[in-house]
């Protein structure tokens, strides 16, 4: 077989792990955004122990490795006698970490917005709730829309290391192909590429995005 | 005034300081249905803490805030002494007030129409139709329905302050509190504001308006109050205290604005509606 | 919490950091070197290196240091280049910091405003004068963050090296979990070890922030 042939066998296979990989890395950011809403309204309604551990936990899992914060999340439930499925495991590793970068990212956001047009939305009568989703986070949204797509794209990489718990994301379906193959480099090297596809569309689109808001808003 | 009905809103012996900074000074101040009352006075004077405490955007210290006759911001428990009132009861309290900002405070992300309905839709509660309707009612009132679905960026700062007056306005205000509202703007968008709330005083709608516009506050309030240092050092109807100042110190500010105002670009109309206060 | 165990596999753990500090400052100082290097290129040939530049960092940033590391320990050998496992990994985290120090000082480079330069040419300085006593200085003090963040980065993706064996921090939890049969103190104990080695990489980031601050006061 030829090299254009054996890329071809491949394709299914790393267009399955694409989707596996792509779709539990959505998850990740998805959940990690509102658990990192929620971490935000903890740190700045709940005074001091509340701000402390939020601190706390941001530090722990943006100073901890992924890899080690899988393992953890999926070992330590077993001593406890509680058995935790993979996918769970890394769905709950990669979110819980997302949310901790994620954490930083929109609080630098909330704190871009004036705090008149707070106060404003508080004098015309809006709850604190109202204020959050109506005022506050699509404007976040807004001014962290390029920090958060790097960490969107961090999360598609990060999430290779989910392979260790036999899930199959990319990277084990690259295992599978070279133990039938033999050709660890071309394998490889086609997981990386199919890895690059992955992040590079994400930038490409968040740029659209950007773009596109920006010439809606302005004279 | 009928002296059976409540004042609109009421100030009684109202203090407050910012930390060892003392601004308000036991004031006292009543304002009634269909006045328009302008604070004028310093920088410094207090004028712009007194009305943002008259909504509760800033906490007062000590002494009472009504509106309607209902007590704002706290209440006097059984011990006599004073509590934080909930969010909700102060939102309550203050529900017949509305604000114009001096820097407008639009909401950037929202249209034009958006930026006027949120307070319906969200804290009154009102169905999107009619609160569009109220919107566009608004937003014509003051000459902007037409910019309905623009951005607040895409428009200039005297018609962002229009529509800061609109948004007020869509609420069915009993009063409406005017926080220095043509100070942010470029001297040749300034009249067009004035002459909204010109027209909404002429309606009969009841203010209070902190402003450096004193021709434009001679021709539109029904009193002036003259603020210094915390407190009132003057108060009565325009042509008063505009043309016969009471106190040395309103003579001397009013002469250092006619001179400051005198000797920058005319603006049309204003020296020649005031007489010289010497 | 079984503490006697904790003890009994410290100095496992104590093995396992030094594995996981050589590999990580090795790397660092590598891809700091080599991305320091690269950046140098591209800005003073452009148009000859500019384009392999950008493709190297797309390429690097885009794609996870796991895959990278698999082509290097697994692919390479097909070309008859073998490396243990820890060359493997030396090298390509090497690799891999390469990219981001090289946009870490293409970025500080950049932000020195134009109008110093031009000063400094104004009052009769030399390019490489300009260079040394103008760009440089500032450069490096703007990098310092930057640079203390990407070190951190290194350190945690070494742990990725216990997937092809290497017997760094990662690596050495598994196998003590495998003899002792608890899941719970090795692992707990890892997760503190990396975030007190991360910790410790911050303290000295802004260490060094405080010195170049200070010196240049003056």
């Amino acid at each position: 077989m030829t090299l254009a042939e054996r890329l071809a066998d491949y394709m299914p296979a790393i267009a399955s792990g694409m989707l596996t990989t792509a779709w539990l890395s959505m998850l990740a950011i998805v959940l990690g955004f509102f658990a990192a809403l929620g971490l935000y309204v903890l740190r700045t309604r709940s005074g001091r122990i509340g701000a402390g551990a939020v601190k706390m936990y941001v530090s722990f899992f943006r100073g901890t490795p992924l890899l080690v914060q899988l393992l953890m999340l999926f070992y330590l439930p077993a001593a406890f006698g509680v058995d935790i499925q993979s996918e769970l495991a890394a769905i709950a590793a990669l979110g819980l970490n997302s949310a901790a970068f994620q954490s930083e990212i929109l609080r630098a956001g909330f704190a871009a917005i004036p705090h008149a047009q707070i106060e404003a939305a508080r004098v015309f009568g809006l709850n604190p709730r109202q204020i959050l989703w109506h005022i506050q986070v699509p404007q976040v949204l807004r001014i962290t829309l390029p920090s958060l797509t790097s960490e969107t794209i961090d999360i598609i990489k990060g999430s290779a290391v989910i392979s260790v718990l036999a899930i199959a994301d990319l990277m084990r379906v690259g295992k599978q192909l070279v133990a039938v193959s033999h050709r660890p480099l071309e394998v490889y090297l086609s997981i990386a590429l199919a890895y690059l596809l992955l992040t590079t569309l994400i930038a490409m689109l968040a740029s659209a995005v950007v773009h596109r808001s920006r010439e809606e808003k302005h004279a | 005034m009928l002296p059976t009905s409540i004042p609109m809103i009421s100030l009684r012996g109202v203090s407050k300081s910012y930390g060892a900074n003392r601004v308000l000074f036991d004031f006292d101040l009543d304002v009634e249905r269909g006045e328009v009352v302008s604070l004028i006075g310093p920088s410094g004077s207090g004028k712009t803490t007194a009305l943002r405490c008259m909504n509760f955007l800033e906490e007062y210290d000590a002494g009472e805030i009504r509106i309607r006759g209902a007590l704002l911001g706290y209440r006097v428990d059984h011990d006599g002494r004073r509590k934080r009132e909930s969010e909700r009861s102060i939102a309550e309290v203050r529900a017949p007030v509305a604000m114009v900002f001096q820097q407008f405070n639009l909401w950037p992300h929202m249209r034009v129409i958006d930026n006027v309905t949120a307070p319906l839709i969200l804290a009154k509660g009102l169905p999107q139709a009619s609160a569009r309707t109220r919107g566009l009612e608004a937003l014509d009132r003051v000459g902007m329905a037409h910019k309905a679905d623009a951005y607040p960026a895409q428009l200039s700062g005297g018609q962002q302050q229009r529509i800061g007056i609109a948004r007020a306005l869509a609420v069915a205000p009993e009063v409406m509190l005017l926080d220095e509202p043509t100070s942010a703007l470029d001297p040749e968008l300034v009249d067009e504001v004035l002459e909204v709330i010109q027209s909404l005083a002429r309606d009969g709608m009841t203010m209070v308006m902190v402003t450096h516009e004193m021709s434009f506050a001679a021709k539109v309030s029904s009193r002036v109050v003259f603020m210094e240092a915390g407190r009132i050092v003057e108060s009565g109807p325009p042509q008063q205290l505009f043309t016969a100042p009471a106190t040395d110190r309103l003579r001397s500010f009013l002469r250092t604005w006619f001179e400051r105002s005198h000797a920058a670009a005319t603006p049309v109309g204003a020296i020649h509606s005031l007489p010289s206060p010497v | 919490m079984n503490f006697e165990l904790i003890i009994d596999i410290l100095p496992a753990f104590g093995h396992a950091a030094l594995v996981t500090l050589q590999a990580s400052i090795l790397a660092i100082v590598i891809g700091a070197a080599a991305g320091f290097m690269l950046n140098a290129l591209a800005q003073i040939y452009p148009t000859t290196f500019g384009i392999f530049y950008r493709g190297f960092v797309w390429l690097i940033r885009g794609t996870p240091f796991l895959a990278q590391l698999f082509v290097i320990y697994f692919g390479l050998p097909q070309f008859g280049i073998t490396l243990d496992a820890m060359q493997a990994t030396v090298i390509g985290l090497g690799i891999y910091g390469a990219a981001y120090f090289a946009e870490i000082f293409r970025a500080a480079w950049q932000s020195i405003p134009n109008g110093q330069i031009e000063a400094g040419r104004a009052f009769g300085l030399g390019r490489r004068q300009i260079l040394r006593h103008i760009e440089a200085p500032q450069a490096i003090r703007l990098a310092v963050p930057m640079l203390t963040n990407q070190a951190i980065l290194i350190l945690k993706e070494s742990s990725v090296a216990s997937i092809i064996t290497v017997p760094e921090l990662t690596m050495t939890a598994g196998t003590i979990v495998a003899e002792t049969f608890s899941y719970a103190e090795p692992y707990l104990l890892l997760g503190l070890i990396y975030w007190l080695l991360a910790l410790a990489f911050a303290g000295l980031g802004h260490g060094s922030e405080h010195w170049l601050g200070r010196r240049q006061t003056h």
